[in-house]
């Protein structure tokens, strides 16, 4: 009897097991327009029209580099740098898709007697250290002939800084939008001293796959790279863009008047620029060049101790195979 | 003269002032926050412009530093200037309370703008599941542990130490762990909770049980019970009434872990209303949304007290008692905790406890 019961068990187990191989392709997403705009796809079933079983999970977005890093989703919507972070310390994924590269939603904001990055000189400048905006500053320095070592670093998790700003105690902030906007808001004669439109490519977003999915789902993941572009055309294309503001303000709760605002500080890739994006070169504005630019930050930083290579992360073939 | 005297030691209040003290306890903080929001010169620290003038860096509807505002206003009086104009404003950090009774009404009155998203109730059910689940799963394993632990200083000694230990360790701190092994669905959200929950609720049944009058112990040790007729028959029936208190009191407590549970894994519940409505600054939904978890909360406590009532009359019994004796409250004899009859030890010679009898 009990043996029956235990088989029976194991047998649904089995099942179990055979129902998660079939299981739809997971793919984490979070508040940031390059993502969001995933969930022009997932309104218009362009998943299910192309014959994939495709889930959409909405994330806050370091808990969906966490639930990316446990395996728990097929593929993350994440920045570069941090997909190279994250593989430092385990599986290296595959970066299939480039997304997008920040145009000037991410700032270094200064405060009222602040007017360019050269009067930072001494001040102190709150940003969440070894995240994107550390490394944006560090690139603001650099363009002025600084170094870090000429400003004090105050780590602030980027959704306090604006009452950073506020509240006196830093000269300036690095935080990318909406908080940005918040901080320019919120601070009488604050102003943008540096943005990501001045480094063009510095932060580009991908779409990382888990190298066993991506190794049994190539076909798949060569459809999924297609649907992006295809969410991208719908939001360029002047007759569709409205409605695409619409669906995504909707996904993150924004009235779509204040949010098509932030759009144009997200430079959406067609496939056409991503084929340019991939070509092997130093500049920022190549992925390679870029990543590597991400690698000596993290180097530097000590965020990781072995140099990451992009080659071991991109894989080309996907975009340059479509149309 | 003994009635109008409120704030008489250990008296019970008459019913009429206790409802009006309870109204009162609402009434005082709204007060206070209808006159911060409300009369101009109680904080407001920033104005709001409506007219830039003649200075620069203003624009309408940007919020300036009261003192800024008045320098600027002073030079450009100086210079003969056009002047800027604007009214008194507190941070949108704090939306006054009409800006949030409105937003409370139509939150719930808002249909989801994407298909396959949830109403407002229906994420507000998902976070009562995730606690509820929680909260039952740690009580299943804690209960029954806190009240072994109360009872036989074995098993206090085995585990209070470690469990004194973990304890302190933030529960937040788990959730990549939680994601790892569970997922991303609501399973680690529950085992946030639980973590957040079962430590403390081991320590304090635990306590609640070794205030069982020892002389009750001794008396059916004397009568010979066995050891685990002495759980079921005495301690856990004397401290029945304590458990259940505690565990009114513990899941208030597994509501502070819902915000931090619900963005583990996917954002889900009344966490991802919060999250996104904070982060474009619609602070008068977010309080909105805080002000229904406490109204959940704080229904679903006196649910469980009028629960209690019902299943342990002897409670109630003993309460009305005292209410109905109130010439000599202030020299109120310790309570005896009275037993219902069914669990009270029995007197036959050969002493067994029987919980049947």
């Amino acid at each position: 009897m009990r043996l029956k019961m235990l088989s029976a068990m194991a047998l649904m187990a089995v099942a179990g097991v055979a129902v998660a191989g079939a299981a739809p392709i997971k793919i984490g997403y979070s508040d940031w327009p390059g993502y969001t705009v995933m969930e022009v796809a997932k309104q218009k079933g362009w998943f299910k029209e192309a014959g994939l079983d495709v889930e959409m999970v909405w994330f806050e977005y370091s808990p969906s580099i966490d639930a990316f890093s446990a395996g728990k989703v097929d593929a993350d919507m994440i920045v570069a740098g941090d997909d190279m972070v994250t593989g430092a310390s385990g599986a290296k994924s595959k970066i299939i898709c480039l997304v997008d590269y920040s145009e000037g939603s991410d700032m270094i904001v200064g405060g009222p007697d602040i007017t360019s990055i050269k009067d930072l000189k001494g001040k102190k400048v709150g940003v969440e250290l070894t995240l994107v905006e550390h490394e944006l500053l560090l690139q603001a320095l650099k363009v002025n002939g600084m170094s870090q070592s000429d400003v004090t670093l105050v780590g602030t998790a980027t959704d306090k800084t604006p009452q950073a700003l506020a509240s006196g105690q830093v000269a300036a902030v690095g935080a990318w939008y909406p908080i940005s906007g918040q901080a320019l808001k919120q601070v009488a004669g604050s102003k943008k001293l540096f943005t990501s439109a001045d480094a063009k490519g510095l932060i580009f977003d991908v779409i990382a796959v888990n190298p066993a999915s991506y190794a049994e789902h190539k076909e798949e993941w060569t459809k999924i790279t297609a649907i992006f572009y295809k969410c991208v055309d719908y939001l360029k294309d002047p007759k569709t863009h409205d409605d695409a503001v619409k669906i995504m303000a909707a996904k993150v709760g924004a009235d779509p008047a204040e949010y098509e605002k932030n759009i144009p500080g997200t430079h959406f890739l067609t496939i056409a620029e991503a084929k340019t994006a991939l070509k092997k070169s130093d500049d920022m504005l190549s992925i390679y060049g870029s990543m590597k630019l991400s690698d000596k930050f993290y180097l530097d930083n000590a965020v990781y101790k072995e140099s990451q290579k992009p080659e071991d992360y991109l894989v080309p073939s996907v975009i340059n195979g479509l149309k | 003269m003994a009635h109008h005297d409120w704030l008489g030691l250990k008296r019970e209040l008459p019913r009429r002032r206790r409802l009006l003290l309870a109204a009162m306890s609402f009434i005082i903080p709204l007060a206070a926050w209808c006159a911060i929001s409300y009369v101009p010169w109680i904080w407001h620290p920033l104005i709001r412009v409506t007219d830039p003038g003649s200075v620069d860096y203003f624009s309408t509807g940007l919020d300036i530093p009261k003192t800024t505002f008045y320098q600027e206003e002073a030079k450009a009086r100086a210079a003969g200037e056009a002047l800027p104009q604007g009214y008194l404003v507190n941070p949108v950090y704090l939306p006054a309370p009409h800006r949030v009774a409105r937003a409370f009404y139509s939150a719930f009155k808002t249909p989801p703008r994407l298909q396959d998203e949830p109403w407002l109730h229906q994420s507000l059910g998902h976070s009562i599941r995730t606690i509820f689940l929680g909260f039952l799963f740690s009580s299943l394993v804690g209960v029954p542990i806190g009240i072994l632990c109360g009872t036989y200083r074995f098993f206090a000694k085995l585990q209070e130490p470690f469990i004194e230990f973990f304890r302190y360790l933030p529960a937040p701190a788990f959730a990549a762990l939680c994601v790892a092994i569970l997922g991303i669905e609501d399973a680690p959200k529950i085992a946030i909770i639980f973590i957040g929950t079962f430590f403390q609720q081991i320590l304090i049944i635990a306590n609640s049980v070794r205030k069982v009058d020892p002389a009750l112990v001794e008396a059916a040790q004397t009568l010979g019970a066995s050891k685990w007729k002495l759980v079921t028959g005495v301690v856990i029936p004397a401290s029945i009434t304590d458990i259940y208190t505690d565990l009114r009191i513990l899941l208030g407590w597994a509501w502070t872990y819902l915000i931090v549970a619900e963005v583990v894994g996917t954002m889900s519940g009344i966490t991802l209303f919060i999250n996104q409505q904070a982060r474009y600054r619609n602070f008068d939904n977010v309080y909105a949304a805080i002000a229904m978890i406490g109204i959940i909360g704080l229904s679903c406590d006196m649910l469980l007290a009028w629960l209690g009532t019902i299943l342990f009359p002897w409670k109630r019994k003993n309460r009305t008692a005292r209410r109905q004796q109130p010439l000599f409250p202030l020299f109120d004899k310790p309570r005896p905790l009275v037993l219902p009859p069914r669990f009270r030890p029995n007197p036959e010679p050969g002493g067994q406890l029987d919980a049947a009898s």
